[in-house]
């Protein structure tokens, strides 16, 4: 990687700046959606169903509502027919349930009281009289002939901004389907010579975040609605409340403080209309935080299983792949329908096909709505396919490298029809990979290497905008809203703004999204933000760097050639303006601001990238070593690599720690966790004691993490997102090794026990 | 959220005692907290009263007798003490080691070994060595004191020999003489282990004397293997020998049935972990790869 001199106090681009949030986030100053008070603010709990499919006969609240401090208690009966639904895609869910529960963990009543302990007392005591309904809780059961649907899926309307084309909703459990051919794949078949073909299941998988799911809902008024709330994507969740209660925009404000995590968990909207619903009936602000348990049963990722064949010739060139996946997403679509486009889109992987064919459907079922989760789509299929890549490799003489140097895309090659071309050098990238494992050098008993390589499509819907303003003290306020989740969004923007400004990082303040306050940005996820709201931020601080230079070239009489920004000031042969006497001769006073706007969109913008989308490529590439204990199957990760393949690394520390934050996912994915609903629907390992997240003990004996830099993103300085690839590379690194050392499974995660069973049932 | 509760600290173990039995299944001893509070917080226990015990004096205390022959651990002594104790980790260094790697940082530091045993949550680390060491658990009353050794005092899962109004008040481990071996040895993958095993073992002359060995977590309690102890007594140590004590104790264990591990895989752990504890007491073979 490149790392250039020590950063200047105004030049810190491509260098490893600490977080501009560290201190206050290390010292307790640095505010959560948990740490705020609002004035008369109630505390909310609920009561969640124990059916994963019934009718709500009757709610008994057995002196609930009479215990002291209890303020107002929301059922289904205050919301029918006065709020309706609401959902990202289809809108599929009530805020709280309406005569039918439809998964386990369904909010089925809720409680405001003065204190959180009120609040508890009145949900032990009510219980809840149900009328059992056949359910569904497999995929397999959801799809079978006769099975019961739940719900009226051709009277679903629309989400607001789902961006998925026609939905073309058909009766039963489907609620999507994305399908995308290219030449014909049976034709393609017949002239293999080698043909892989396999049946997979990928787990429904928790995004853990250490700050569960926190809403203050607060009403000023009817018609004014005040919500902070531990969420990724303000605007969305402002246009969806104000949909659902009949707002403008304008009066939905939406607030977001520091996200203690989200990786998806608090992507589109989750908690916010049931806490809304509940303060307008209690007509006071109130707050409802999850437990981690509960928020285990608000989002998770959606479980998998597809068939996946790949045809080659027997020289290892590879003709055709076809894939049918069918993604579980629970009881409400959520972002559901966009994750089955995303895994079909990936399916193929970035490789040279004569003809692919590919099905994906979403799949309602009664368990727990799923959502997005990093890398969603990519991680799901990109070790099915890549395992298939190096079985025909083994079956035909190449290894893992030499099939991929031999079938890759080259960058400009189409991935998929139409769309953005591949804007990245896959060869280079894995050669890096392989090298960094140490690839071909002897390894011992039980020890498997694996490398692995796919695309997401990332970015989302282009939209960003950002607002500078440089106040007359020389000081600047950032207005951008991205959401600050951990990924240091906070200190990239920072080093943006203070290189096009030539300022010191320490003099700019960047604030969090406050949608009255803080104009708009599209979402906070897909690898975009560095990218898209990165761009929309230095196209802002370019507008106000013009105004600096027209205000310099008046006060000096000088040509704009003549004139630099350096050190917070205009400079001319040794003399200096600094920008508070620039701004101070331009309004006539000590006062005033300069404000640059900045936006970025899908057309007509000078980069001209983003109009076929996606905005970029992003780069799933890992490497693993990895040894099993035939014993006991318990796999030991020894080496584990990704390649970021960034464009231009505006922080390197920050893209290691994605890649080793995304790694350490992808190692739970691959090898740890997974949801488990019993026959009942209820999840069994609903809590951290049961479900393993991986932690410091866990960490691979070594993990390294390249840095690739080729100029070649859409965003500022060349860059190009990162944040997801290494999930989903390190997830299938660590399956295609397992199968180097013998282990072959169709199944992850590759817990132990599998990995035993697998190992015997090749000695069979 | 935990419901609303008195909290009563009493000053002795007569008087905490009185307390219980007083107020019968209203009433929590509370010590470190670890497990209790989740139990409170998921609201599966509900009671009016805690017993503060940890003011009482001397439940704490770390001692080894004058003989060197028995260790006293107090009730409340936290696994980080008994981890940190130079007492514990002269006299038996492999229960200082388990101790260690109990849990996490966290619940070592608050979590005692009294309430880590009276909890006999089957996946207790302690538990599963205390019994191959032999320990012994003292219990209190206001009506008296009496000892029950470990291996008896856990009865099923999530319950002990401990009457409602006593307190475990301290554990009594004989110490090993030299020659003897003491291993533990566990497979965890979760928060808690899966399997754990806890061997003490004396060879001399070439031949086994005695071998106690306990396997934990995959049953309901942790359990001595009976059997296999017996085939070991009296044996001179072979790679054949060990496989037949590994094969008995994969017959001998009666997994519980769970949605993470099959009953097949975990005897496949007991059997794993029990040849490589053997191995290990004899330097034999490759040591702890499963801890």
């Amino acid at each position: 990687m490149t790392r250039h001199a020590p950063p200047t106090d105004t030049t810190s681009i491509g260098h490893d700046v600490p977080r501009v949030d560290a201190v206050s986030k290390v010292t307790g100053q640095a505010r959560y959606a948990g740490d705020l008070q609002v004035a008369g603010m109630l505390h909310g709990r609920i009561w969640r169903s124990d059916r994963a499919h019934a009718r709500i006969i009757r709610i008994n609240l057995n002196g609930a509502d009479r215990i002291p401090g209890v303020v107002a208690i929301l059922t289904g009966d205050d919301i029918r027919g006065v709020v309706p639904n609401y959902g990202h895609a289809l809108k599929d869910r009530p805020p709280i349930a309406v005569d039918v529960v439809r998964f386990v963990g369904e909010p089925v009543v809720a409680v405001a009281a003065e204190t959180l302990t009120a609040a508890s007392d009145a949900i032990a005591l009510i219980d809840v009289e149900f009328e059992d309904l056949p359910a569904v809780v497999t995929i397999d059961a959801a799809l079978a002939d006769g099975a019961p649907a739940l719900h009226d899926t051709v009277h679903l309307k629309a989400g607001l901004y789902h961006g998925l084309g026609d939905l073309n909703l058909v009766p039963g459990n489907v609620c999507y389907h994305h399908a995308f051919a290219r030449g014909t794949v049976d034709d393609a078949f017949a002239e293999a010579d080698i043909i892989v073909e396999g049946e997979y299941t990928f787990p429904a998988v928790f995004q853990y975040a250490m700050e569960p799911h926190t809403t203050i809902a607060e009403w000023i008024g009817d018609s004014e609605l005040v919500v902070r709330s531990s969420c990724q994507h303000p605007f969305l969740v402002r246009g969806e409340l104000a949909d659902l209660f009949g707002l403008a925009v304008n009066d939905v404000r939406v607030i977001v403080p520091f996200l203690g995590g989200g990786f998806g968990a608090k992507s589109y909207t989750k908690m916010e209309p049931i806490t809304c619903c509940l303060a307008k009936k209690a007509r006071r602000p109130v707050r409802i935080a999850n437990s981690v348990d509960e928020s285990m049963v608000t989002t998770r990722r959606h479980g998998m299983k597809a068939w996946m064949r790949t045809g080659a010739k027997a020289d290892g060139t590879l003709l055709a792949r076809q894939v049918r996946a069918w993604f579980d997403t629970g009881a409400y679509a959520d972002n559901g329908p966009r994750v089955v486009a995303t895994g079909a889109d990936a399916a193929p992987g970035p490789y040279r096909w004569e003809a692919v064919k590919v099905d994906a459907w979403g799949v309602y079922t009664n368990t727990s709505p799923a959502g997005s989760y990093r890398a969603f789509g990519a991680t799901h299929l990109q070790w099915a396919g890549e395992t298939q890549i190096d079985e025909i490799g083994r079956r035909c003489g190449l290894d893992a490298l030499q099939m991929r140097e031999k079938n890759l895309l080259e960058a400009g090659e189409y991935v998929r029809p139409g769309g953005k071309p591949l804007d990245a050098d896959l060869k280079g990238d894995i050669r890096k990979a392989a090298e960094a494992l140490d690839w071909g050098s002897p390894k011992g008993p039980h020890v498997g290497r694996g490398l692995s390589v796919g695309l997401l499509a990332a970015g989302a819907q282009p939209v960003s905008t950002a607002i500078v303003r440089l106040e007359a003290d020389g000081s600047a306020l950032l207005l951008v809203s991205t959401t600050e989740v951990g990924q240091g969004t906070r200190t990239v923007f920072s080093q943006i703004v203070a290189e096009e400004l030539q300022m010191p990082m320490g003099r700019i303040k960047v604030i969090g999204a406050d949608t009255q306050n803080t104009p708009y940005d599209r979402s906070t996820g897909a690898s975009r933000s560095t990218t898209l709201a990165g761009m929309a931020v230095l196209r802002a601080a370019r507008e106000v760097r013009a105004q600096l230079l027209a205000i310099a070239r008046k006060v000096t009489g000088l040509p704009d050639a003549a004139i630099t920004l350096e050190g917070g000031a205009a400079r001319h042969e040794g003399e200096a303006w600094d920008y508070p006497t620039l701004i101070r001769k331009h309004f006539g006073m000590v006062g005033g601001e300069l404000i640059g706007r900045g936006e970025v969109r899908p057309e007509g913008n000078d980069d001209g990238s983003y109009a076929a989308g996606p905005v970029f490529w992003e780069v799933c590439l890992g490497g693993a070593e990895v040894e099993v204990d035939p014993a006991t199957g318990k796999v030991h990760v020894r080496k584990a690599v990704s390649v970021a393949d960034v464009g231009k690394a505006l922080n390197p520390r920050l893209v290691e720690a994605q890649e080793m934050g995304g790694a350490m996912q992808g190692l739970g994915n691959a090898l740890y966790e997974e949801m488990l609903f019993d026959a009942t629907g209820t999840l069994v390992n609903g809590s951290l004691y049961d479900y393993h997240v991986p932690t410091i003990a866990d960490l691979p004996d070594s993990f390294s993490s390249n840095i690739v830099e080729n100029g070649d993103g859409p965003g500022p300085y060349g860059s190009k997102g990162v944040g997801e690839g290494a999930l989903a590379g390190i997830a299938a690194a660590v399956a295609t090794a397992l199968a180097d050392a013998g282990v072959y499974l169709d199944e992850l995660p590759a817990t132990p026990e599998r990995v035993w069973r697998g190992l015997h049932r090749k000695q069979d | 959220m935990i419901g609303v509760f008195d909290i009563a600290r009493p000053g002795s173990v007569a008087e905490a005692s009185a307390l219980l039995r007083e107020h019968g299944p209203d009433a929590a001893i509370y010590a470190g907290g670890t497990e209790l509070l989740i139990l409170l917080k998921d609201r599966l226990l509900e009671p009016s009263l805690l017993v503060d015990i940890k003011h009482i004096p001397g439940l704490d205390a770390i001692s080894l007798d004058p003989c060197g022959c028995l260790l006293r651990i107090g009730a409340l002594a936290t696994h980080r003490e008994i981890e940190r104790s130079e007492t514990v980790r002269a006299a038996l260094p492999e229960l200082a080691a388990t101790e260690a790697n109990v849990a996490n940082i966290r619940v070592r530091h608050a979590g005692t070994i009294g309430g880590n045993l009276s909890f006999a949550e089957p996946h207790s680390d302690p538990a599963t060595l205390l019994i191959a060491l032999g320990a012994t658990i003292a219990l209190e009353s206001d009506a008296g004191r009496r000892e029950v050794p470990a291996e008896d005092f856990f009865t099923g899962f999530l319950s002990t020999a401990r009457e409602p109004e006593e307190l475990l008040t301290e554990v009594l481990v004989p110490t090993v003489e030299p020659g003897t071996t003491v291993i533990y040895e566990r497979f965890k993958i979760h928060e808690r282990p899966s399997a754990s095993l806890g061997l003490v073992m004396d060879i001399e002359g070439g031949k086994i004397g005695t071998a106690r060995l306990v396997v934990g977590c995959i049953g309901e309690r942790p359990v001595r293997m009976i059997r296999a102890e017996a085939m070991l007594a009296g044996q001179a140590p072979s790679p054949d020998l060990f496989a037949t004590a590994a094969a008995l104790v994969r017959e001998e264990t009666d997994p519980t049935v769970d949605a993470f591990e099959s009953g097949d895989y975990k005897r496949q752990l007991a059997a794993t972990l029990t040849l490589r504890a053997l191995e290990r007491a004899t330097g034999s073979g490759a040591t702890g790869g499963a801890r």
